[in-house]
C-alpha cells in the first residue's frame, strides 16, 4: 500500500477521533437546556 | 414522492451501483475488493478500536446510574412480553446467516488454521473465532446504534433516523443538517447493500438445499436464477399491503425451526461431543473475548493479515451494515425498557444463544471431520454453501432437515427484505411510520436488483466485499451518534430510586 495514502487516511482518522472529542466537550444547547423533565421534578437530582 | 430530495438520491445512488453491478458485474466486484483491501489495510486498527469502544461505553452504561433511566416516560411499561421481545430481536439481527454459517464457519477457520499450524487446539480456536465474530461484540453495535434511536425517539421525541439525535444535540449549527443528512443516506446505502447480500447468500444456500432434497446436480444459474424470482415474487406482496403482525409471525416461526433444529441436532448427533464442543467454546470465549476485541495481528504473516481481512473485519463491518436496520426495529419493540435491560437483552441473550447454535453446528461439524471418515472438509473446500446441507445429509431424517433449513432460510429472507424495504422507507421519508406503497416497492425493487448483483458475481467472498464497501462509512456515523448519545446522557435527570 502506498504511504502517503496510507498516512492521509490515518490522519484523516486522528482528525475525526479529535472532532468527536471536542463535540463531546464543548457545550450545545442541549447542555445548557438539558432534556425534558420527568412527571415528579421533586424526585430527581440534577446530574453534573 | 419527488419532493423528497433524501429519496431521489438514496434510490439513484444505490439504483446506480445496482446498474453498475449488472452491467460490468466483475469491474464493480474487482474495484470494491480493492478499495475494501486499502480501507482495511490502513484502518483495521480503528475499526477493531471502534467495536472494543463500544463493547467498553456499553458495559459501562449498564453498569451506571444511566442504566436505570427508561426508554420512554419514566412510569411507561415494556410494550412487549420479555420472551417475545427477545425472540423477535434476535430473529432480526442474524437471521439466514445463522444456518449459512453454522458449521460452515468453523471448519473453514480450522482448515486455515491447520495450514499454520498442525494442533488439535485448532478447532477450539476456529470455534472461538466464529463465536467473536457472531457475539457480543455484534450484539453491541446493534444495542448502542438501538439504544441511540430508542432514547432519542422515546424519550426526548425525535423521528425515528439516524440523523435525529445530530439534529437535536447538534442542531444549533448550521452545518448539522447537511451531515445528518449525509449520514442519513450513508444509513440507507449501508442497509440496501447489506441486505443486497442476504437475499444472494440465501438463494446460493437454499440452491444447495434444493439440490440436496431433489438429488440434483450441475443445475448451473438456471436453478438460482429460479429461487431468485420466486423470492422476489414472495416479498413483493407483503409490500403492498400492511402485514407488520403476519411478518413477525412468518419471523418467529423461522427462529422456531431455526431453534427445533438446533435442538435436533444436539439430540439426534453426537451429544457428548457438541456438549463437551459447547463448554469448552464457553469457557474460551469468556476468557478471551474482551482482550481479542483488541486483536490486530499486526505482526504475523500475510496469510493471517488477510485471514483477519476477510474475516473478523468483514464481519464486523457486516454488523455496521446492518446496525441501522436493525437499530431501528430494536429500537421500535424495546419501548418501555430501562437501558440496563436494553442492554442485557440485546447483547447478553442473544450472544448465549450463539454459543449454543455455533457450539452445536460446529462441533458437529467438527465431530464429521475428526472422528469419521466423511470427506467434510472437502466440502468446505469446494463449496461453502454446501457445508449445512452435508452435515444434515448424515445425520438421521436428512429430508426433513433438509427441508426445514430451506423452509427458515427462505422465511428469513422474505421477512428480513419486507422489514428493510419498510425502514429504507421510512428513513428516506422524513421518519414516516406510514411510507407510502409505491416508494416501499421501489426499495424492494432495488433491494432485489442489489441481491442480483451480488449472485451475478458468483461467490460469497466478492458479496462480503461489497458489502465491506457500502458499509465502511457508518462506522463514523456510529461514532457521531454514540458522541450525541453521551451528551444527551449528561443532560439527563436520575429518578432517584
Amino acid at each position: 500500500m502506498n504511504p502517503l495514502l496510507d498516512t492521509i487516511m490515518n490522519l484523516e482518522v486522528f482528525a475525526f477521533i479529535g472532532l468527536m472529542v471536542w463535540l463531546y466537550l464543548r457545550p450545545t444547547e442541549i447542555d445548557r437546556q438539558g432534556s425534558p423533565a420527568p412527571d415528579d421534578p421533586d424526585d430527581v437530582k440534577r446530574e453534573a | 414522492m419527488f419532493a423528497n430530495p433524501l429519496l431521489i438520491v438514496a434510490l439513484l445512488t444505490t439504483g446506480a451501483i445496482a446498474v453498475w453491478g449488472l452491467v460490468d458485474t466483475a469491474g464493480l466486484a474487482t474495484l470494491s475488493a480493492s478499495l475494501v483491501h486499502i480501507q482495511f489495510t490502513s484502518r483495521a486498527w480503528f475499526i477493531m478500536l471502534t467495536v472494543s469502544f463500544l463493547l467498553i461505553v456499553t458495559i459501562w452504561l449498564a453498569l451506571s446510574r444511566f442504566g436505570s433511566l427508561r426508554l420512554g416516560r419514566d412510569d411507561e411499561k415494556p410494550e412487549f412480553s420479555t420472551i417475545s421481545w427477545l425472540t423477535m430481536l434476535f430473529s432480526a439481527g442474524m437471521g439466514v446467516g445463522l444456518l449459512y454459517w453454522g458449521a460452515a464457519e468453523p471448519l473453514t477457520h480450522y482448515l486455515a488454521l491447520t495450514e499454520l499450524d498442525e494442533s488439535r487446539e485448532a478447532a477450539a480456536s476456529a470455534l472461538f473465532l466464529t463465536l467473536f465474530h457472531w457475539g457480543i461484540h455484534a450484539w453491541t453495535i446493534y444495542a448502542i446504534t438501538g439504544l441511540v434511536i430508542a432514547f432519542f425517539g422515546f424519550r426526548l421525541g425525535c423521528p425515528s433516523l439516524v440523523s435525529a439525535p445530530i439534529g437535536k444535540v447538534f442542531g444549533a449549527y448550521p452545518i448539522a443538517k447537511t451531515v445528518g443528512w449525509i449520514c442519513d443516506l450513508m444509513a440507507i446505502v449501508a442497509v440496501a447493500i447489506g441486505l443486497g447480500g442476504s437475499i444472494a447468500m440465501g438463494v446460493f444456500q437454499i440452491k444447495e438445499g434444493v439440490e440436496a432434497l431433489f438429488g440434483l446436480s450441475n443445475t448451473g444459474a438456471l436453478l438460482t436464477y429460479v429461487i431468485f424470482g420466486v423470492l422476489v415474487l414472495a416479498y413483493i406482496l407483503p409490500l403492498t399491503v400492511d402485514l407488520q403482525k403476519g411478518m413477525a409471525v412468518l419471523s418467529n416461526t423461522a427462529m422456531g425451526i431455526a431453534g427445533a433444529l438446533m435442538v435436533f441436532i444436539l439430540i439426534a448427533g453426537p451429544t457428548h461431543y457438541i456438549m463437551g464442543g459447547i463448554t469448552q467454546s464457553i469457557g474460551d470465549y469468556l476468557g478471551n473475548v474482551v482482550t481479542h476485541g483488541f486483536r490486530t495481528f499486526t505482526f504475523m504473516d500475510e496469510r493471517v493479515e488477510s485471514w483477519f481481512q476477510s474475516w473478523t473485519l468483514n464481519y464486523m463491518v457486516w454488523w455496521i451494515a446492518w446496525a441501522p436496520f436493525v437499530g431501528v426495529f430494536i429500537a421500535r419493540i424495546s419501548r418501555g425498557r430501562t437501558i440496563r435491560e436494553f442492554l442485557m437483552g440485546v447483547v447478553l441473550v442473544p450472544t448465549a444463544f450463539s454459543i449454543l447454535w455455533f457450539g452445536t453446528f460446529g462441533s458437529a461439524g467438527f465431530h464429521a471431520a475428526l472422528r469419521t471418515d466423511l470427506p467434510i472438509l472437502d466440502v468446505v473446500r469446494g463449496n461453502v454453501s454446501a457445508v449445512t446441507f452435508y452435515v444434515l445429509d448424515h445425520m438421521p431424517l436428512p429430508t426433513l432437515t433438509i427441508a426445514a433449513v430451506v423452509g427458515a432460510a427462505f422465511l428469513f429472507i422474505v421477512t428480513s427484505v419486507v422489514s428493510a424495504a419498510f425502514v429504507l422507507s421510512m428513513f428516506s421519508t422524513s421518519g414516516s411510520l406510514d411510507p407510502p406503497v409505491r416508494v416501499k416497492l421501489a426499495w424492494g425493487g432495488l433491494l432485489g436488483a442489489l441481491g442480483l448483483v451480488m449472485i451475478l458475481s458468483g461467490n460469497i467472498d466478492t458479496v462480503k466485499s461489497i458489502i465491506a464497501l457500502g458499509a465502511l462509512p457508518f462506522v463514523f456515523v456510529l461514532l457521531l451518534l454514540v458522541v450525541c448519545f453521551l451528551k444527551a446522557l449528561k443532560a439527563e435527570r436520575i429518578p432517584v430510586s
